[in-house]
């Protein structure tokens, strides 16, 4: 079973991400914030990430960078955010994401970046 | 028992959890708030409130309440706006703020109740998003933000690029000329290895001595090769003649270890790939050869919008990670990522062979520094979506010729000049960036019910464990076992400090700070003294200091009785303040300690103070006191009248606390929660209000009494002494029976006659009575009964239903052998 | 000598090195309508080849060496 972590410091969307990867069959693990991210990635493998940009302590860039610099498998990360201007999905990509949403993201868009990231067969 | 409700609606965890999350929200924010009241600067506080009312729309989003979307959409635009310095901080959009906030609760309240939010709240909300606006210098259109918020992530068709184009270059492979080109198919036809090279010699390669069109000449194997300008070149005049700024793309069949060895000594200034003959060919000639399109056509598949969307999204994405020019440290996992990503990609289309060609070209990418390779692949790709029958991006069917060539040469600097020809989709713009802000500890959320539940467990081991001694005892007398009634003692012993170090670990988890209930006092203060037209400086210490949670919620009334009065009747208006010498800001001081085993929570106004003459005729006048006790009454005794029934001082009704007779109804508050409350004014000076509690409603400590056959329990708190009295010591005082104990008239009621048992108290052999000293308050009296038992710990059941209304009980408690203890309050019963 | 400059050309000999580039950018910038003959050149090192770029000088002759040639006409042609 594939693990994906959701990286996000409002319960809310955390459970809202949650619910809709778990019901397509993903193990799913929560972080609230960049350091306790950057933890559970280093003790067990994920196959994916999906962080939030806005996070105490340290932000979705910050985890990015230093996930990016970790020795271990380097793995896709979607980030998710509100902003939709330009330079915002730039910053993502710089710091190491492999693909950028805007929030709320619908179940099946999230699914589908989830699956073809994952390299699962597209129905 | 935790009564559980019944709920109408079938339990939505989500929305749940965002209702739990949106009161923590609403909570800090409006804190948050009354904060910034004080310091209209702090750049923190603007930070936290920004990030609280990002936070809680973007949760909102995820349901259909567009009424709260809205309005916090517009406090968080206006947040924004003071965060940045474009709007200032104002009292009046501080209000406007904290009504929004207000709204949102009532929302939420709403949606708790009925799981929706009623039409009629559209009007209000409208308002209270044009309220909040209308404080915005040129305010954003919300418009355009809510249609793009509705739209997500579609895919917008990619801009196809064409020769008209005012931004198109030929590709440098397109510019080959048609003989070179040709040949150079031939070439490649025959199994020659031709190589593209993209030279760009160092800027001051002059000074090392280079010259970068001699070497470019003499590169072996050349085909074709051109020169071009790095960067636009200056005019004469700003020209560095000796900094050079041209480059050099050169098509060569020679061998890749041929021009390694050439291009040695600039290996970071030489790029060097293998050509794919497809990408000399032109589309025409594409459909020509044999490829593996036509038998793999067959492999077609139908995908959904949504995959076909999220494919090229995500090939997009990759290309524009592989064309940033920065090498931060990251930069190596960063490569590393999308190489996995290539390869899942390849994968979900079926190539699964494409991963070790990607490993390939991620090493090269790692070692050079350069994506060329990575770039080349992903682009030479692109047919893989053909391949495998995925209907593709306009760009990449146009561009098999044209674009994917360019991989290799100077990609960069063509597609920073035009970004629109990357297949990128939805142009959903917004004006803002959040940012972060600190937040605070986090706790572990523990629904009530489970607290409930473990303390119940906890309080029926508590009296469990009681029974053991009387185990013990049966053993011994009953049994004649005393071997056995020892080791049961000793068990006994060791359970009971277990039971009573969980009962102590459980009232800790129960165990609040009085900031719950203080917390509401900033907003609360500044309402109604706004509303009185009174100047008030709110002042609370010892927020931290905790207390059983049950006594903190039953708090919150008094005290908001209490300060409700404070600013009604207390604190006078800037004028009068001012007329007595007073500073025109009343001072209102909210304080909470802990003194030994209980808390003790003050109130103190710099106010006029209780005026106990007034207070003393009116409570005769009431009849509550007579002529002797008006005489001979002190002034801090009178003033504490005030607590009696029926007494109000108020001549002005006003809304705000009643009737200002609610001194009475807080004293049974507290005092229902084993509290007292004392005050203490000093006329024109001010008043302070004392309440003390007990920390928490844990094990009491219980004497074992009996009378009439009965068991009651008395409170070792009202305890003084046990004594035996010989009956011939007792005197009659006109209707009152006394004795004199310790040197001085105990008056003595029997326990029979305050419960109604029409039996009298039962001497002993020695004919002594039974007499239980007792204080309440400040007074002392003797309890008659027939005999004392012992003295146990056991935890207080208030009494429930009708037998609430019983006052002569504080409450109930199991024993051991499993009957009930009634516990006497011993205020009441005298 | 390498650059022979004329009235209103600059002739080209022969193989013309690095020292001559900043002699033609001065000449070059006293005379904005000057060409240049490159029939008689062999090499050009990149430095007077860049300065002939951003100059946008006319050329009067193209290289008779056509591999030269080959190099140099779509760069000083007009060209991006």
């Amino acid at each position: 079973m594939k693990r994906v972590l959701i990286v996000d410091d409002a319960a809310t969307v955390r459970m809202y991400h949650r619910s809709i990867l778990e019901s397509a069959g993903y193990a799913v693990e929560e972080a609230w914030n960049g350091i306790e991210a950057l933890e559970k990635a280093l003790d067990v493998p994920f196959d994916l990430y999906v962080v939030d940009i806005n996070m105490p302590k340290l932000d979705g860039f910050g985890f990015l960078r230093e996930l990016r610099q970790q020795p271990i498998p380097q793995q896709p990360a979607i980030m998710v955010s509100t902003e939709a201007e330009e330079r915002d999905e730039k910053a993502a990509y710089q710091s190491g994401a492999n693909c950028y949403l805007i929030k709320p993201v619908r179940q099946s868009q999230l699914l589908s970046h989830v699956r073809l990231l994952l390299g699962e067969a597209i129905q | 028992m935790s009564p559980s409700t019944k709920r109408p609606l079938p339990p939505n965890p989500l929305l749940e959890q965002f209702l739990s999350e949106a009161r923590d929200l609403l909570e800090n924010t409006g804190k948050k708030l009354m904060q910034l009241e004080e310091a209209p600067d702090d750049q923190e506080i603007l930070n936290e409130l920004f990030r609280g009312v990002h936070t809680l729309k973007g949760n909102s989003g995820l349901f259909t309440f567009p009424e709260m979307t809205r309005v916090l959409h517009a406090g968080e635009d206006l947040l924004g706006m003071v965060r940045s310095g474009h709007s200032t901080y104002s009292r009046e959009l501080a209000d406007r703020l904290l009504d929004a906030m207000d709204y949102v609760g009532a929302l939420c309240g709403e949606i708790e109740t009925t799981g929706e939010i009623d039409a009629s709240r559209t009007a209000e909300s409208q308002q209270m998003t044009e309220a909040l606006r209308k404080l915005m210098p040129n305010p954003i259109s919300s418009v355009d933000k809510v249609a793009a918020a509705g739209s997500n992530g579609e895919s917008a068709n990619s801009a196809v690029p064409s020769a008209d184009d005012p931004g198109y270059r030929p590709s440098p492979l397109g510019s080959i000329p048609e003989a070179v080109r040709m040949a150079a198919i031939e070439q490649s036809r025959h199994g020659d290895q031709l190589h593209w090279i993209v030279y760009r010699p160092q800027r001051e390669c002059f000074f090392h001595g280079d010259d970068p069109l001699n070497g470019a000449r003499q590169t072996p194997g050349l085909i074709w090769g051109r020169v071009l300008a790095c960067e636009p070149l200056p005019s004469l005049a700003e020209l560095d003649t000796y900094s050079c700024l041209l480059g050099f793309d050169l098509l060569t069949n020679a061998p890749r270890e041929e021009l390694d060895q050439y291009y040695r000594y600039l290996p970071d200034q030489v790029e060097i790939a293998a050509v794919r003959p497809s990408w000399l060919m032109n589309e025409r000639e594409e459909e020509e050869r044999p490829s593996k399109a036509s038998s793999t056509a067959s492999r077609a598949r139908s995908f959904s919008d949504d995959d076909e969307a999220a494919f090229d999204r995500i090939l997009a994405a990759q290309r524009q990670i592989l064309l940033l020019e920065d090498r931060p440290v990251w930069h190596a996992g960063r490569l590393r990522s999308v190489a996995e990503v290539l390869a899942n990609l390849s994968q979900a289309v079926g190539e699964t062979s494409a991963r070790a060609d990607i490993e390939v070209a991620l090493e090269e990418a790692l070692s050079t520094g350069h994506n060329t390779l990575l770039m080349a692949w992903l682009d030479g790709h692109k047919d893989l979506m053909l391949e495998a029958g995925l209907p593709c991006s306009e760009v990449a069917k146009n561009g098999i010729s044209a674009v994917h060539v360019e991989s290799i040469a100077n990609i960069g600097s063509f597609l920073e000049s035009d970004p629109g020809k990357l297949a990128t989709d939805d142009g959903v713009k917004f004006g803002r960036r959040a940012e972060d802000a600190s937040s605070g500890p986090r706790s572990l959320k523990v629904d009530q019910a489970k607290i409930d539940r473990l303390m119940n467990l906890i309080g029926e081991l508590v009296v469990e464990k009681n029974a053991l001694p009387y185990l013990a005892q049966r053993a011994e007398v009953q049994f004649g076992n005393r071997e056995l009634s020892r080791e049961i003692k000793g068990n006994y012993s060791v359970i009971n400090r277990i039971a009573d170090e969980m009962q102590d670990a459980i009232m800790q988890v129960r165990m609040m700070a009085v900031s719950f209930v203080f917390q509401r006092f900033p907003r609360l203060v500044r309402d109604i003294s706004r509303k009185l037209g009174k100047e008030v400086q709110l002042v609370l210490e010892g927020e931290q200091t905790e207390a059983d949670k049950n006594i903190i919620e039953s708090l919150a009334d008094p005290l908001i009785h209490i300060v409700r009065n404070s600013l009604d009747h207390g604190l006078e208006t800037p004028e009068v303040r001012r007329a007595c010498g007073k500073p025109e800001t009343g001072k209102l001081t909210i304080r909470a300690a802990q003194q030994a085993d209980r808390v003790v929570i003050e109130i103190i106004d710099d106010g006029k103070g209780i005026d106990p003459a007034v207070i003393k005729r009116k409570a005769y006048e009431r009849g509550l006191i007579d002529e002797v006790t008006l005489e001979r009454i002190g002034d801090q005794e009178a003033v504490n009248l005030i607590f009696a029934a029926g007494l109000s001082t108020a001549e002005v009704v006003s809304d705000l606390s009643g009737r200002g007779v609610g001194m009475d109804v807080v004293r049974s508050a507290v005092e229902k929660i084993n509290g007292t409350v004392v005050i203490e004014s000093e006329l024109g000076k001010g008043t302070t209000i004392r309440i003390s509690l007990p920390l928490s409603m844990a094990v009491t400590q219980v004497m074992i009494i009996e009378s009439d056959g009965q068991l009651f329990g008395v409170p070792m708190d009202n305890v003084v002494e046990t004594v035996r009295v010989p009956r011939s010591a007792i005197r009659a005082i006109k209707q009152s029976l006394t004795a004199v104990l310790r040197g001085r008239i105990v008056p003595l009621k029997s326990l029979n006659t305050l419960l109604g048992i029409p039996t009298v108290p039962r001497p002993n052999s020695d004919d002594e009575l039974a007499i239980l000293l007792v204080q309440t308050g400040s007074e002392v009296f003797g309890l008659m009964v027939d005999g004392f038992k012992e003295t146990i710990g056991l935890i207080q059941k208030p009494l429930n239903g009708f037998l609430s209304g019983l006052s002569a009980y504080s409450g109930s408690a199991l024993l051991g052998d499993g009957s009930v203890l009634m516990i006497l309050n011993v205020r009441e019963i005298v | 000598m390498p650059i022979e400059f004329k009235k209103n050309r600059a002739v080209f000999r022969d193989e013309v090195s690095v020292e001559e580039a900043e002699g033609l950018l001065e000449w070059l910038q006293g005379k904005p309508t000057a060409s240049a003959d490159l029939s008689a050149l062999s090499h050009l090192h990149t430095a007077n080849l860049q300065v002939l770029m951003a100059a946008k000088t006319g050329i009067s002759s193209w290289p008779k060496n056509a591999e030269l040639r080959a190099w140099l006409e779509p760069a000083l042609n007009s060209g991006e």
